[in-house]
Formats: C-alpha cells, structure tokens, sequence
C-alpha cells in the first residue's frame, strides 16, 4: 500500500521534467522574491529608476512597477503570476504596481519559510486568507477617511504622493494641479443614473520636444495631432462648426465585383468626372449644411481640397479614429460613416454638426496642433508634456497617467488613507494583536502576514538611506499607543517622512494614496501568494519536435 | 529522463516465440507505469490536496488541481499509462467530479494485483474476482446511500461545497455553491428528470477583480461588445432578435461581374447596394426588434459599416459573432427562434426582456447583459472574474466540477458521507465478505479492501496527519458498525462526516469503483505490446 509512492518518479511516461514537493516550492519562491528584487529599489519617493534596453537598441527609463515587468521577459511561470499580477493592479487601479509585487514577494518568502518548519500549505494559506479578509475590513473601517473631510487639496495631495516618486517629482505642485484640473473637466454624469464617472481615457496627453517639463501646459479643449489638409485653409476659425466624418473624400471606387467596361472613349471621361462627381455631391451636401471645419479619418482627395478651400473652411484628414470619437462627444458632434438616410438617399443634416468656440492650429515646439476651445457638449482637457528628450518624455506620459488614475479613484470611491507605510505598519501591529486571539495553527501565518506588509515601511527607509530598523520600530511604536489608547487614536496616521528619515502625522502632510488602491493591492497579493503556494509539482514539457523524431531518446 | 518501461517486453521480442516469463515482464512493466500516473496525482486529492503547474511545449502555463485536467496536459506517453488518463477522462464526462480518486483507486488496485501476481495467481482469476467484488462494492454504497430530496437546498449546497473544498477557490465556497445549486435547479428539466443538459449553464469568465464578484445572472450574457456607431448600449423593453443572415452587401459569385458601360449606372450602383441593406434594416424595424444579434459568419461580413449605420439610426442595438454553437443556447435562454433569412422577421420570433445592457467589466472587457426576460427557457448564465488568467481558469474547473456534483446527484437521488467513509465502508464489508469465498477469490478480494483503503490513506497524507494512525482507527469505528465516520481534514481526526456535512454524491463513488476496476481488468488482460 505505501510503497507505491517511491520510486515511481522515473518510470512516470512523460516528454518533459517534474518537479515536485518542497523543492518546487521553493524554487517557485526564489522566482518570485528574485522578480520582486528588481522592482524594490524603485519604490517610494526616494525610489531610483530602471533603465531598460531591448533587443531592437530602444531605451526605456522607469520607475513605474507594471512597466519594468512588462519590459523583462520573464520565463519562469511563477513569476510569470507576479508579472501580471502588476499588470492588473495597472488596469485596475493604475497605481501601487511596484508594491504589490513587493508583498506579494514578501507572502511567499515567508510562507516558505513557515512551510520548511513544517507546517502544512494549506494552514498557511488559511491563514492568510483570514488575515486578509481581517486586514481589508480594519483598513475600511477605521484607517481611512473620506476626500470631503479636506476637500479639494485632498485631491491634489493624492496626485502629490503618487508623483512624488517619479520623474516629475521635483515640480508636483506644478504637475498635480493641472491633473486635479483636467481629471474634473471631464467629469461625466450619467443622465440615467446619476452617476459620475471621470474618464480619463479621454483626457488627450501629447508630448512635444523641447522646453522644460515646467512649461507643459493644460488645454481646455482638445488638442489634435493633426495639421489643416492645405495650405490656402483658414488657420483659425472662431464659432466653429464641426463635421466628424468615418469615411474618406475620395473619388469613388466601385466594388470588387463591379468592372467599369467602356468602348467609347466619349464616355471614358464621363465616367471619370462622375466618379469625382459623387464625391463632389457629398461635400456640397456637407457644406450646405453649414459645416466649416470636417474632420475625417480618411483622406481628401486634392480636388475635394479646393472645394474646402473655396468655401472658407478647414479640412483636417487621417485623424485617429479614437480622436474624432472623443471630439464628437466633446463638440456634440455626430461621427458620421455614411450619409445615406433612412429613405436611400444622401443627406448631410445640420444637427449632426458639433460646436466650438474656436479651432485653431498652433505651432508648438516643431509640431502643428490644432487644438479645439470652448467645445460646446462637454468640456474637454488636454495635457502638453515638454521634456528634454524621447525617453524622458515617456516616462513624465507613465508618471502623468499613474497620477490621473489615482485622482480618479480618489473622486469615484471618495476614500483616502495615509501613506507612507503609515496602512501598513497599522494593519501590522492590528494583525499581530489579532493573531494572538486565535487559538490554531493559523496565528503563525496570520502573524506572518503582518510581518509581510512591513515590507514596505522596510523598503522605503531602506530606499531613502535611512535606518530602516529603528524607523519601523518608531513607527510600530506609535501604531500600537494609537490602538490601545483611544485617546491618542490621531497617531493612526502616523508614516515616514524619508525626507528628514521621521516619523510624523500623514494626515496632516498631506501624504494620501487612494483606500480603493490599497484594499486591491492586499488583496490581488494575498490571491497571488496563495495560487504559487499551493503548487506542489511543476511539470514542465518539452517542446513539441516539428519532425516526430526519437521520442524516447533520453 | 524518459520512460525505459517497456524495455523489458523489447528484449523478449527478440525470442520470437509466446513464453510464459515475457507475457510477466509485459504486465509487470503496465502496472509500474500505470501506477506511476496515479502516484503523479495522489497528491491533489482531497480538501488539502496541493495543486500542480503544468508549463506545456509552447510555454502554457496551467495550473489545476483537477486530476482530469492534469492527466490530460501531461501528455504520457506509455499506451497504459494513457489508458489511465482515458480513464478519469472517463470519470469526467459520466460523473464530472472525483477525476483524481478514480486514478488513484485504479493505482492502488493494479498494486494490489501485482502482488497477487508474484504469489502466482493467474490474471484471469484475479481480473473475474475483481469485477465480482466490484459489484459487491456496489451493492454495499448502496446500503450505506440516503436518499435525498432534490428540495432540500441546504443539503445541495454543502455537496457542493465539499467538491470545491479542495479547490483554489475554496474560500469562496459559500458564493459558489449556492450559485452552482440554483443553477442547476434552473435548467432542471421537468420532462426528463433524470438528467441535466449543463451546456445550458454558460460560464462567462472575465479578468478582473476577484473570484468575490463573481455572480449569477437571472437572464443572459453575452461575451461580445455592442457595435457602437451611436447606437444604443442600453435598451430597455428590449425585442430581440437572433438572425442568421448578413446584413452587407451581396458578393456576385467569382466568375460573375457587374458590369457597367455607363456613368448613370456607377450612381445607381451605389444607390442600390444602399436600398438593398436599408430594405433589411427596415424589415428588421418593421417585426419591432431593438436588439439585433448577428451570427458569426465566415463567408461574408456579418454587417457592414452601412448597416450598422442605419441600425443605428433607428436605435437598434447590434451585437455580431454570435457563434454558430452558441445559438442554441441563446434561442432558449432569450426565448427567440434564430432567424435565418430577413423574409421570416415576425414579432413572434423575438425574445423579449426588460432590459438589455452593455456593462463593462474593468479595462477594455465589456459583456452584454440581458435582464428580465419573459417567456425564458431553461438556461442561466454565470459570470467568473479572477485577479489572473490562471486563478479565473481554474476556478471554471471548479465551478464545472461543482456543477457535475449537483447534475450527479439528480441522476442519481443519493447521498454519501465524504471523506474517505465510503471507501472504508466498503473495504470493511468486503473483508467480512471474503471470508464466505473460497480459493483465491477470498485473496483477491482482502486485496480489493486493502487497495481502497488508499483513499482514506491518501486524505489524511495530503492534509498532514498521520496516516497509520487515521486509517487505523478509521478502521476500528466501521468495524464498531459506524459507517459514516471519515477521515476530518479540518479537525485533524476521525468523525462522524455526515454531522460535519461532508457529503458526496453517491453516483460519483459508484462510477469511481465500477470504472476503476474495469480499468485495472483490462490492464491485466494485456499479455503483449507490440
């Protein structure tokens, strides 16, 4: 009975490797943590970049967690989970991508470790389900706040705390201005529900060369990286009416299938000037209806070009697809790909025109922008990035974009913590006191998972040059007074300040991270811990032989 | 690091003539080959069961802890060892849960055999007396059943519970259960009660948040986007309409042109490709349809860009690439016959529901969900979400697995205690029972007994407790006539699992043994490889 499970090993018929029990946990762990080690040293407002360098010689300059694991081609499966487990915090959430691969790192070395002195997988993973669950409704109930309580600044300071790492660091109250202004001019209100989205999808951020980072510059309007058809195009065009068209301004082709047979050379050049004819229809249609600025995502035939010419209005072609749609809905416009109408017939009608204060093209830097003001359906924003270079210009574009969603979900879910390791070394030494009360096996990994979240305080002194012991020990120590005195439940707040290597009140510095962001970032760690950790055997195949070949030549 | 099993049967060929000793080496090296596939999964079985990571050739990486699954990736190469992966393929399809006890059951059976080999028992004998103890087996699960009524809610849930116990989303037991229950209850069909067509149930798996936000939705839903083009992406007081023709242009065949000699006509041309897709938009209109779904069609584009503009303009919500598998389902659930030519657009063939919505599921995913459906036919549809692909896929395994418990136990109105209890039960009675035969047939039986008890064996290895131990005492409390005593992962001892509500479809134990045993019969009949 017992002796069927040794020695089996070699004889198992498979076309590839097994690994299995402690070993590949192990090894699994070692992945994970080595993944984890790249990222560390760029979290936190002292946090040093990466510079990536791919196969193709294109350089990359980082900070930001879910990008770097993108750029590594990571091969081991486990680390694999990690890679996109940053990858979904960045969808989901859009910041905190470099922490959540730190925990999670941290929930596996330490789980291994429990699990090496013998105690049962499934045990740890209990425990730190529990502590998770326990952690999530501690973080919700009593360490964050809502944004009213401070209002406005509230918002700004969460797009500070998010900049505060990267690259725009040094002019965050420049930055977090402008993204606090452009993330509320596209609040949406859904007519039907009342609800209110912010979709910063439809914020437009170009970068331009040249200049300072300083002199980027907020747009209420949108701006388009596209330039007039031709030169003899009015170049600014006040109270303007706009026509988005899905379809090109080109002499009309006939479908495959249809061949244009003609023996009379009369009729050769009918038949030409018919087919510009159709086009010409459809712009007369357009113009009639009072249109003098059409954007389209097609070309204009150079003939069409003089008609706009003729008639005073600005012809702009090959717009992105996505830019005409966030115009239309900015202007009111309707994005038209057919004129045909219900009876058969082409029709170009008056209300599906949007409108603008004005439209204007500007030079800015060596590029032409045309940029819309004062659209008339909803206001609009667009952000200008200037750097110095390609690279650095990419990344203020990440930086920007981590701020804009953090913003967002400041404004959707209403609810800030403190940062700063402040939420972790609270739900620390709550977690630790909450091990205690339990009676099974499961205290340890609950006690384990508190240690794992000081990770973060850990690595934020450690980035910063501080000492890191004695600063998470200061920070515990405040912590623990705040939950056993409920008088001095205000030093919950307290986090680091790496600045001057202290600790102080976050609250009160204005150090805020997004609840939302933090509660998924516990949680998508604890769900990627606990999916590596109950993996006891990898069976890893070869790869399929193209030519079938000996099989069997091992 | 590749199998050399069969190397002893290679050297035998060589004598080119039928001897008794080859025909041994042939079955010796079977059994060792099959075992080792039963050993590979022993350690996934049960409530403590650890997963496996299986990296396939492309770089695939699953992980599972379902035995079907895995044997199915591993991709064995030893003919009996593959006999063993049809085996729980087997176990999969007729019951859909215990795809790892059936393997290991089958594991320990052929251990079992190989000693009564050596102590010279012919195959034929020990392959009859297995099939005999076998239906014994039988018969005595069937004692030790309860019946159970299928009205019982409470009882349904905690079965499924104690499938998904040994899952990744264990924790989420108490969301998924009760959502595989009522699931199933809802496509029970009252005509033919003695089955359930799960394909009724469509499980919709999305990235994204946790399994938590997983749920069940009372009504359709539809993996695809709306079309857009500003037409609707809500409409309520919805008519729908499943249609399998195209809404684009005609295509003349290869050879036929359109030929056209004059300027009027290229005008015309135009005009009438537009009269043509308008004609049908307009018929689709006139049956008062608002929601449009549109086959997905390979020959010619399902809808052009003109069509979806008119649809559009009469605020008809379009959702195309419905696939061809798919429309049954959806002509049942929405209550719509699927309509295949534009002539046959009546208001008696759509479905109608109060609401239908474009919901979005967290960066680009959307789903199209359909709510308040009247006349709906039997079929529900789940949506899964998981914080990663591997989490999400697993938890569809679960959730099938789950699905197939409660589908077993309304072919079969049975219940069992879990934990290994059955197994002991049966092990214990086949013993008193061995002792009535005679010859080698009370061997093979004692050895029938000893072989299932590996399951309870296996639980307590896997769940860290002493194996010896449990299985002893285990032992000792089914000889003392408690037969629904079980190995208890959680506590760590041996308890009454009914009162800890660990149940098992009965259906499932009884194909596990019936199927395990006609494996092992037929691995034994195997006298020569060639």
């Amino acid at each position: 009975l017992i002796q069927m499970a040794t020695g089996a090993e070699s004889i198992l018929a498979l076309t590839g490797r097994r690994t299995t029990g402690q070993s590949i946990r192990s090894q699994n762990v070692t992945a994970a943590v080595a993944i984890a080690n790249i990222v560390k040293s760029s979290l936190g407002p002292v946090g040093l970049d990466k510079m990536l360098v791919d196969d193709v010689g294109d350089v990359i300059i980082t900070n930001d967690g879910a990008t770097i694991l993108k750029q590594l081609e990571v091969e081991h499966p486990a680390a694999k989970v990690l890679v996109e487990l940053a990858q979904l915090q960045d969808e989901e959430v859009g910041d905190g991508t470099t922490s959540v691969v730190i925990v999670a790192a941290e929930l596996l070395k330490l789980g291994d470790e429990l699990i090496k002195n013998k105690l049962h997988p499934t045990t740890v993973i209990n425990g730190y389900r529990l502590a998770c669950k326990e952690a999530v409704k501690y973080l919700q109930e009593n360490l964050s706040f809502p944004v009213e309580e401070l209002g406005r600044q509230s918002l700004i300071n969460a797009a500070k705390t998010s900049m505060s790492s990267k690259i725009i660091g040094p002019d965050m109250d420049f930055f977090s201005e402008m993204v606090v202004e452009a993330t509320e001019l596209v609040k949406v209100t859904d007519s039907a529900t009342g609800k209110i989205t912010y979709p910063i999808k439809a914020i437009n951020v170009l970068k331009a060369h040249g200049k300072s980072a300083r002199e980027s510059m907020l747009i209420k309007g949108y701006a388009l990286n596209c330039t007039v058809a031709c030169q003899g195009m009015p170049l600014q065009i006040k109270d303007a009416k706009i026509a988005c068209l899905d379809f090109s301004l080109q002499k009309a082709k006939m479908h495959l299938g249809i061949s244009v047979v003609v023996d009379d050379p009369v009729k050769l050049e009918a038949i030409r000037r018919e087919e510009f004819d159709i086009v010409k229809r459809r712009i007369e249609k357009i113009l009639a209806a009072g249109a003098n600025v059409i954007l389209t995502s097609g070309g204009i035939d150079d003939l069409c070009l003089k008609m706009f010419t003729e008639a005073g209005a600005m012809g702009v072609r090959r717009c992105k697809k996505a830019d005409l749609k966030r115009i239309a809905k900015a202007t009111g416009a309707t994005l038209t790909c057919s004129l045909a109408n219900l009876e058969g017939e082409e029709t170009f009608d008056a209300t599906q025109l949007g409108h603008a204060d004005e439209i204007v093209q500007q030079r800015i830097s060596d590029d032409e922008l045309i940029i819309i003001r004062g659209t008339k359906a909803r206001t609009a924003s667009s952000i200008i990035l200037r750097g110095a270079n390609d690279t650095m210009l990419d990344e203020m574009e990440r930086s920007v974009h981590d701020s804009l969603c953090v913003v967002r979900r400041v404004l959707e879910s209403g609810r800030l913590v403190a940062g700063g390791g402040a939420v972790e070394a609270a739900l620390n030494v709550y977690l630790e006191a909450f091990a205690t009360t339990l009676s099974s096996r499961e205290q340890l990994a609950v006690a384990e998972f508190a240690q794992a979240l000081l990770v973060i305080p850990k690595t934020l002194s450690a980035n910063a040059a501080r000492d890191s012991t004695d600063l998470v020990a200061k920070l515990r120590a405040f912590h623990h007074k705040a939950q056993q005195n409920s008088k001095l439940s205000h030093l919950k707040w307290a986090g680091l300040d790496l600045e001057s290597g202290e600790v102080r009140d976050n609250k009160e510095a204005g150090i805020f991270e997004p609840a939302m962001s933090k509660v998924k970032s516990i949680k998508f760690a604890t769900e990627a811990a606990i999916t590596i950790l109950r993996i006891d055997d990898l069976i890893k195949l070869d790869k399929e032989e193209p030519r079938g070949g000996d099989q069997c030549g091992a | 690091p590749v199998a050399q099993a069969p190397s002893a049967a290679k050297s035998g060929k060589d004598t080119n003539f039928k001897d008794k000793e080859k025909s041994g080496s042939v079955r010796n090296s079977n059994i060792v080959a099959a075992k080792a596939v039963a050993d590979a999964v022993r350690t996934s079985l049960g409530p403590r069961g650890m997963d496996k990571m299986i990296q396939s050739g492309n770089g695939d990486v699953t992980i599972t802890n379902d035995g079907a699954t895995i044997l199915n990736q591993m991709s064995v190469i030893h003919p009996t060892a593959k006999m063993l992966v049809e085996l729980s393929k087997a176990q999969d399809i007729e019951a859909g849960d215990g795809t790892t006890t059936v393997v290991v059951i089958a594991g320990a059976l052929l251990d079992a055999a190989q000693k009564l080999l050596v102590k010279g028992i012919h195959p034929t004998a020990i392959s009859e007396s297995f099939q005999r103890a076998a239906t014994q087996a039988e018969t005595i699960l069937q004692n030790m059943a309860t019946p159970i009524d299928l009205s019982n809610d409470e009882q349904l849930v905690k079965l499924a519970t104690t499938s998904l116990n040994s899952k990744v989303v264990s924790q989420h037991s108490w969301l998924l259960a009760p959502m595989a229950v009522n699931a199933v209850k809802k496509v029970l069909d009252e005509s033919r009660p003695d089955n359930v067509d799960l394909k009724a149930i469509k499980i919709i798996k999305k990235m994204g948040d946790t399994v938590e936000e997983s749920e069940m939705i009372e009504g359709a839903l539809i993996d695809q986007k709306t079309m857009g083009r500003g037409g609707p992406t809500r409409v309520e007081k919805a008519k729908i309409a499943l249609i399998q023709f195209q809404l684009s242009a005609p295509k003349t065949d290869m050879e036929n042109q359109v030929i056209i000699s004059d300027y009027a006509q290229m005008d015309r041309a135009l005009k009438e490709e537009r009269q043509y897709l308008l004609d049908l938009c307009k018929q689709i209109k006139k049956s008062g349809c608002n929601v449009l779904l549109i086959q997905k069609s390979i020959l010619r584009d399902a809808v052009s860009e003109l069509s979806l503009h008119f649809l559009a303009k009469m605020k008809i919500m379009v959702v195309k690439d419905i696939e061809r598998d798919d429309i049954e389902f959806y002509s049942n659930i929405l209550g719509c016959r699927p309509i295949a030519s534009a002539d046959h657009m009546v208001a008696e063939s759509l479905g109608s529901a109060d609401l239908v919505e474009e919901i979005s599921t967290g960066g680009d995913g959307k789903v199209i969900k359909v709510t308040g459906i009247q006349s709906s036919g039997p079929a529900v549809s789940i949506l899964l979400r998981g914080s990663n692909k591997l989490v999400l896929e697993e938890a569809d395994r679960s959730l099938h697995d789950a699905l197939c418990v409660i589908r077993c136990l309304v072919k079969k109105r049975f219940l069992l205690p879990g934990g290994g209890a059955p197994e002991m039960e049966v092990a214990c009675k086949l013993r008193e029972k061995a002792n009535e035969r005679g010859g080698a047939e009370q061997y093979c039986w004692r050895a029938f007994a000893d072989a299932l008890e590996l399951v309870p064996y296996t639980l307590a290895e896997n769940a860290g407790l002493s194996p010896i131990h449990t299985v002893t005492e285990l032992r000792r409390q089914h000889a003392n006539g408690h037969a629904n005593y079980g190995v208890n992962v959680r506590k760590g001892f041996v308890t009454d699992m009914k009162e800890e509500n660990v149940v098992q479809p009965l259906l499932v134990s009884h194909n596990a043994i019936k199927q395990a045993s006609e494996c092992v019969r037929s691995i034994l009949k195997i006298d020569d490889i060639v």
